[in-house]
């Protein structure tokens, strides 16, 4: 179970401090999938950061499978998101140098696995998403958006994560790839029992998640 | 696939670039060993010289040059003061004297040439005539003058030895030295004197009225020195009436850390009265052209070590910054510090690797040609400047029949061999890991300071 209590985020920019999150509250349950919506600039961004301790909170606690994660040293927070958080981001962020595959399995090394069996996980997740050997082999400039986000997808479960954070997986993607790729997610949540939080701006995406939350201007209006 | 592949995998991702950082970087090595090389061949050089310079200073009567010039011979005093001046160990003293047609029977073996009849045009004996001009005023003429008799020069001396051209002992090829500390009235005759007189061994001959017997014949490299009879010093001041004098001392200091402090000594010692030179003087005064070279090369050690670090920072900063959030990425994937710094040094290794490795075999190459290019180039500068002023004399130190060390130190200047010493090429690695240090510790810091959080929020 995933557990955010009175958490806060404010930013020292020139221009003064910003408060990107106030004094923010939720509870998701493991295998759960959720959504959370909000305008640009609303602090959707930035709560996904800090539950996959990217960020810290400038107040409050993120208690994680009972780990109260903001309290962890940086080694231990680069750890838990090795182990326990599987991140999709809006522009992919493959490694440019490195295939399909070898995305892949940079995150397997990371989490580590056993280098004998990683090249097999890897090949296995990415045939799991839909990507045949052929473009396994591909580096990322040669697979379209939507094959990207599917390795990112594959990359996100090398480690068999707890939570997977979702930052506008469909954002860049046609209406029918970002379908296939949200029943992707939903079909993680519903038999693998893996908790899925997606960050979005698109009322019909949120609307298929179990729970929606809104974010306004830094502060959870419904839940 | 891991660190290391990885690694090395990112740093050839870019052949056109990695490419031009190896390159520049490999320039900067190859000058780095190439200046290395040329100063430590400089400097072996420099110790070379100085070591064969020898612990002799030449003090002579002020104003003499060779047996050409006047001044007053050095006293019994001076010598005194000389040899009791500290550090000097041995003293060699030496009088020279020419016997002429009136001293002697002998006939020199020496052929005038032109340029003996010209050293000896105001030398002949002749009649002269006064004539008195219309206006009065009085004129010498002078007429009938012989043709000039070349004259034999005799070396008085404690130490026979001294008259050898190249420091070794004297070559007697015939006969017996001499006991140069007595007085006895015996001689070595040079060789070509000797065929000239058919003079041989136990054979006489008169000088300055006394008969003098061959004890020996000698033999040198140089034909002035053939041409001419040794004795003991004492003989030939007796027959010269020149007691207790001579014109050259050669004192031998015992260090050659403590010749010029005794030069210095000597020097406020005797004052104006004496020329006192050394050959380590001198051989300093020639190395001063290889000092040089040694000083440049130093500096473009220097130079070519921060342009080589500036080259691999700066590309190595110009790569973490294009790539942060690649960086930032890893570090969001479960990428420890450890791992995603670890994988940029790789990076930075790599390239100063093979920079390092073409580096150093183009410096093994072009070491050899830079080094003589930079020794030639500033000898012939310095030959300049010695021939302007060597329009005064002989080279400083060697006046005289003694000459011939410093001119071979001159000589040798331009024969310095480049060598890769192993020293060399551990200093010339040396600062190459350095540098390659220096260029990965950076970028790693600057990698180890990436947030993925600010990374991902550009998005």
């Amino acid at each position: 179970m995933l557990q955010v209590t009175n958490v806060s985020k404010t930013f020292n920019t020139p221009g003064g401090q910003v408060h990107a999150l106030k004094d923010v509250t939720l509870t998701v349950k493991t295998g759960e999938f959720v959504s959370i919506i909000g305008k640009s600039g609303s602090g959707k961004s930035t709560l996904l950061s800090i539950l996959g301790a990217l960020d810290t909170p400038s107040d409050g606690t993120i208690t994680v499978d009972d780990t109260s994660i903001e309290k962890l040293s940086g080694h231990a927070q680069t750890k838990y998101r090795g182990h326990k958080i599987g991140f999709v981001f809006q522009q992919y962020n493959l490694i440019p140098n490195l295939t399909a595959i070898e995305n892949v399995m940079l995150a397997l090394e990371f989490g580590g696995y056993p280098a004998s069996s990683r090249y097999d996980r890897a090949a296995k997740l990415l045939e799991s998403v839909g990507l045949n050997e052929e473009e396994q082999k591909r580096r990322p400039t040669r697979l379209s958006g939507g094959q990207q986000q599917r390795v990112s997808i594959a990359r996100a479960l090398a480690n068999d994560p707890a939570y997977i954070l979702a930052d506008e997986p469909t954002g860049n993607l046609d209406s029918a790839t970002g379908k296939k790729v949200f029943d992707l997610l939903h079909d993680l949540s519903r038999n693998q029992n893996t908790t899925v939080i997606v960050v979005t701006h698109d009322l019909e995406i949120a609307g298929k998640t179990d729970r929606t939350f809104t974010l306004i201007d830094g502060k959870i209006t419904t839940k | 696939m891991n660190v290391l592949t990885r690694g090395v995998k990112n740093a050839l991702r870019s052949p056109l670039r990695s490419g031009a950082i190896v390159l520049m970087f490999a320039i900067s090595i190859a000058l780095i060993l190439s200046m290395l090389v040329a100063r430590s061949s400089v400097q072996a050089k420099i110790n070379e010289v100085k070591a064969t310079a020898g612990t002799n200073i030449t003090i002579r009567p002020a104003g003499v040059m060779g047996g050409m010039g006047g001044g007053d011979p050095l006293t019994a005093e001076q010598l005194a003061t000389i040899k009791s001046t500290a550090n000097v160990s041995s003293t060699t003293l030496t009088l020279t004297d020419q016997l002429g047609t009136d001293d002697t029977e002998l006939e020199s073996s020496q052929e005038l040439g032109a340029f003996g009849q010209r050293q000896m045009r105001f030398e002949s004996s002749g009649t002269t005539e006064s004539t008195t001009a219309p206006e009065g005023t009085a004129t010498t003429e002078q007429s009938d003058r012989p043709a000039p008799t070349p004259r034999i020069t005799v070396t008085g001396t404690n130490d026979v030895n001294s008259v050898s051209t190249d420091g070794s002992d004297l070559n007697i090829t015939s006969g017996a030295t001499i006991d140069a500390s007595g007085n006895g009235l015996v001689a070595l005759v040079g060789s070509t004197l000797a065929t000239k007189n058919s003079l041989e061994l136990g054979d006489t001959f008169t000088a300055y009225g006394s008969t003098v017997t061959v004890s020996g014949i000698y033999t040198t490299d140089n034909a002035f020195q053939d041409s001419g009879i040794i004795m003991p010093l004492t003989t030939l001041q007796t027959l010269t009436e020149q007691a207790d004098v001579v014109n050259t001392v050669i004192a031998t200091v015992d260090s050659s850390d403590n010749v010029a402090a005794t030069v210095t000594s000597l020097k406020t010692a005797l004052g104006d009265d004496a020329d006192i030179t050394s050959e380590a003087e001198s051989a300093a005064s020639s190395v001063e052209s290889l000092e040089s070279i040694s000083s440049l090369a130093l500096a473009g050690v220097i130079g070519a070590s921060i342009a080589g670090a500036a080259i691999v920072l700066l590309a190595m900063v110009m790569v973490v910054r294009e790539r942060r959030r690649e960086i930032g990425v890893m570090k969001a994937v479960g990428g420890t510090d450890g791992k995603v710094v670890g994988q940029f040094t790789i990076e930075g290794l790599t390239l100063t690797l093979i920079g390092t490795v073409i580096g150093i075999a183009l410096g093994v190459v072009v070491s050899g040609p830079m080094t003589t290019s930079l020794v030639s180039s500033q000898n012939s500068t310095t030959s300049t400047t010695a021939a302007e002023t060597g329009r005064n004399g002989r080279p400083a130190g060697r006046p005289g029949g003694f000459a011939g060390g410093v001119e071979q130190i001159n000589t040798n200047l331009t024969q310095v061999t480049a060598s890769l010493t192993p020293q060399v090429f551990i200093a010339a690695l040396g600062i190459t890991f350095l540098i390659a240090i220096i260029g990965s510790a950076v970028p790693a810091w600057l990698t180890a300071r990436v947030r993925p959080a600010e990374v991902l929020r550009t998005e």
